[in-house]
């Protein structure tokens, strides 16, 4: 129990030194896998698992998954981006992904949040609402 | 058809077609009834959260980088990597008239075959206890219809008085005894058309149980005619530890409606023993720090916020009032365990049961000197005052007397009259289950014997006077006995008119 909180400390120390003015850096990120490649601690294996999990959840929050089924303009994906970054108060990045199951219109994902406005979800909703 | 068809046409133009907003995460793991999810950073304490294929869960630990959360119901479906949604609500369930008369589960769900529940309100499971400003002092009383409870440790309205003792001494049955006389006085009561008559509904909350059990306990209600002022609510053995966790909060926001409404409610918690089982296995699976008996830190606080729910509120909160009884079984007469003391310091009394006695054939087995009842005296109506004040002390005397005199065999006059006296509270206090005994009844019984008329009736036939006595007052005096109800206080004219009755009985019991 307590290897597990200091391992959980250790790779928040790892995360804090991967980040430049609050956001994931490449290049830190690839500087702190070296100097851990370099002189590796106790349990590398375990703090190199943890601090991929909290690196994927940083990078996450900077995120946006958009998926879509139909025709999505440059401009729509521009305001969605910008709406987001405005909202989170941090610089969001998109990821485009096609999703037929949508059937239409689109799915945004930013971390833990889903904005739902598919047609698949209303025809779910409706579905609970008759059954 | 086309009613079908406007329906969905209906649903069809209701339905929303703005952005819908979730806050999700994803399933670590899953086992023994209880998930880790990763994310749900907006989820709150106890707040429902949903599975695929709509299973509902309860968010319980909120940890820096997971969340634990129950699974009420089936989880065989839900694997690692599925999404749960935050529904942005706490944990509530349908409450309101309609519920009476049925058996529901531990999120309110009916599982007695009798079709939906009509109605439309919900209340939260968990809600804070009323506050001191609320509250009022006990000042009604609730009869259990039990003469040794009625007499010696009255219950009154928004009390919490503790059953406790050994299994198979009787618990569960004066629980059932106490609805069914509530229903018994809701029956007379609503009957009578008095505007300010005050009927008591009642909530049977079984936990842990085996399912015969709690089946049997329904025929016996249904029978009695009292289902039709009780709710059911069943986590048997078979169901799983977080709905038998949260059944008995289920039963405390059903009767908490009642009181909310202005109306007066009976809650049992049957059994909080099994309940705290429950609650510990739960907390093990959630690697929760455990402490005493492997039981976690909180599991006072499990019982003291239900337990503090029940409560008699004041006319500015609608006067309506929760009583509670809740059950808790020991092992092996040890009132020492961890579970009981936390009861017996929550509670405001509590009614302990003895093996010896039960299988003496004192039943109820009612332990005089181990049972207490510390607000409900001050409910306890003047009648009841008047002819049953010293009987506690008396049969204490008793049962000490009883215990020296095994040892000689010279006694005098006083002390044999002493024996002689508790003996004959010993039998008069034995009552079939199932049976309880209206009030007035009780009163014109003890009355009688506290006047000596039932001295020279052989101890051995005091269940067979005291039974035709009451007969005797419903078939030929039952004016008289209205009369006891609604004064509730002995004066001079009644106990004149009680002398009467009283001797006309005894003179048809002696011939």
């Amino acid at each position: 129990m307590k290897q597990d909180k200091q391992i959980k400390n250790f790779a928040k120390q790892l995360l804090q030194a991967s980040l430049e003015s609050g956001e994931v850096s490449t290049e830190r990120v690839d500087g702190v896998l070296k100097s851990l490649a370099k002189n590796p601690p106790r349990h590398h294996i375990a703090i190199l698992k943890a601090y991929i999990k909290l690196v994927e959840r940083e990078v996450a929050k900077g995120t946006a998954v958009i998926n879509y089924a139909g025709e999505l303009s440059s401009d729509m994906i521009v305001g969605i981006v910008n709406q987001l970054s405005a909202k989170y108060g941090r610089s969001i990045t998109s990821v485009l992904r096609e999703d037929p199951s949508l059937v239409a219109g689109l799915r945004v994902v930013v971390d833990c949040d889903v904005y739902d406005a598919s047609i698949a979800s209303s025809l779910a909703s409706l579905e609970t609402s008759l059954s | 058809m086309s009613s079908v068809i406007e329906q969905i046409e209906q649903q069809i133009a209701n339905l929303q077609t703005k952005t819908v907003a979730t806050n999700t995460g994803k399933i670590l793991t899953v086992g023994d009834g209880v998930a880790k999810i990763d994310g749900l950073s907006e989820v709150m304490y106890n707040e429902m959260i949903e599975f695929p294929g709509g299973t509902i869960g309860i968010a319980l630990n909120l940890e820096e980088d997971e969340v634990g959360a129950v699974v009420l119901g089936e989880s065989n479906h839900l694997k690692e990597g599925d999404e749960v949604k935050c529904t942005g609500t706490l944990l509530s369930v349908p409450v309101g008239n309609g519920m009476l008369g049925r058996v529901v589960d531990a999120l309110g769900r009916p599982v007695d075959g009798k079709g939906a529940i009509d109605t439309a309100e919900s209340y939260p499971v968990e809600k804070i206890a009323p506050g001191i400003i609320e509250r009022k002092s006990v000042d009604q009383p609730l009869m259990t219809g039990i003469q040794a409870i009625d007499s010696m440790i009255p219950i009154g309205r928004g009390q919490r008085e503790l059953i406790i003792g050994d299994r198979g001494t009787g618990k569960t049955t004066i629980a059932i005894d106490t609805i069914i006389n509530q229903a018994n006085i809701n029956k007379v009561g609503l009957a009578s058309g008095d505007p300010d008559f005050r009927p008591v509904y009642s909530i049977y909350v079984a936990v842990g149980q085996k399912n015969s059990n709690v089946a049997r306990t329904l025929g016996v209600l249904e029978e009695k005619g009292a289902l039709e002022y009780t709710i059911v609510v069943s986590a048997p053995a078979a169901d799983s530890a977080a709905n038998q966790y949260l059944a008995p909060y289920t039963g405390a926001a059903l009767g908490e409606w009642f009181m909310a409404n202005g109306q007066d409610a009976l809650i049992v918690y049957d059994d909080l023993s099994k309940h705290a089982a429950a609650y510990r296995q739960m907390s093990l699976i959630l690697k929760r720090p455990s402490g005493r008996e492997a039981y976690p830190g909180d599991v006072f606080y499990l019982h003291s916020r239900l337990l503090e729910r029940s409560a008699r509120v004041n006319e500015d909160n609608g006067n309506g009032s929760l009583t509670a009884l809740p059950i808790i079984e020991t092992l092996a007469g040890d009132l020492s365990a961890y579970i009981p003391t936390n009861v017996i310091s929550i509670t405001d009394g509590q009614i302990f049961l003895e093996t010896d006695l039960f299988n003496q054939g004192i039943r109820p087995a009612v332990s005089v000197g181990l049972s207490v009842s510390r607000v409900g005296s001050a409910a306890q109506i003047k009648a009841t005052k008047q002819v049953a004040g010293k009987i506690k002390l008396e049969l204490a005397q008793f049962r000490e007397l009883a215990a020296f005199a095994q040892f000689g065999s010279d006694l005098d006059a006083k002390t044999k009259a002493q024996l002689d006296r508790g003996a004959r509270i010993v039998e008069l206090f034995k009552q079939p289950a199932f049976n309880p005994i209206a009030i007035e009844q009780q009163v014109v019984v003890l009355w009688a014997m506290q006047n000596n008329y039932l001295d020279d009736i052989d101890v051995s036939e005091m269940v067979l006077a005291s039974d035709s006595l009451r007969d005797f007052l419903v078939s030929r005096k039952e004016a008289l006995l209205t009369i006891i109800r609604e004064k509730a206080e002995i004066d001079d004219d009644l106990s004149g008119q009680l002398k009467t009755a009283v001797n006309e009985w005894k003179n048809s019991f002696q011939a």
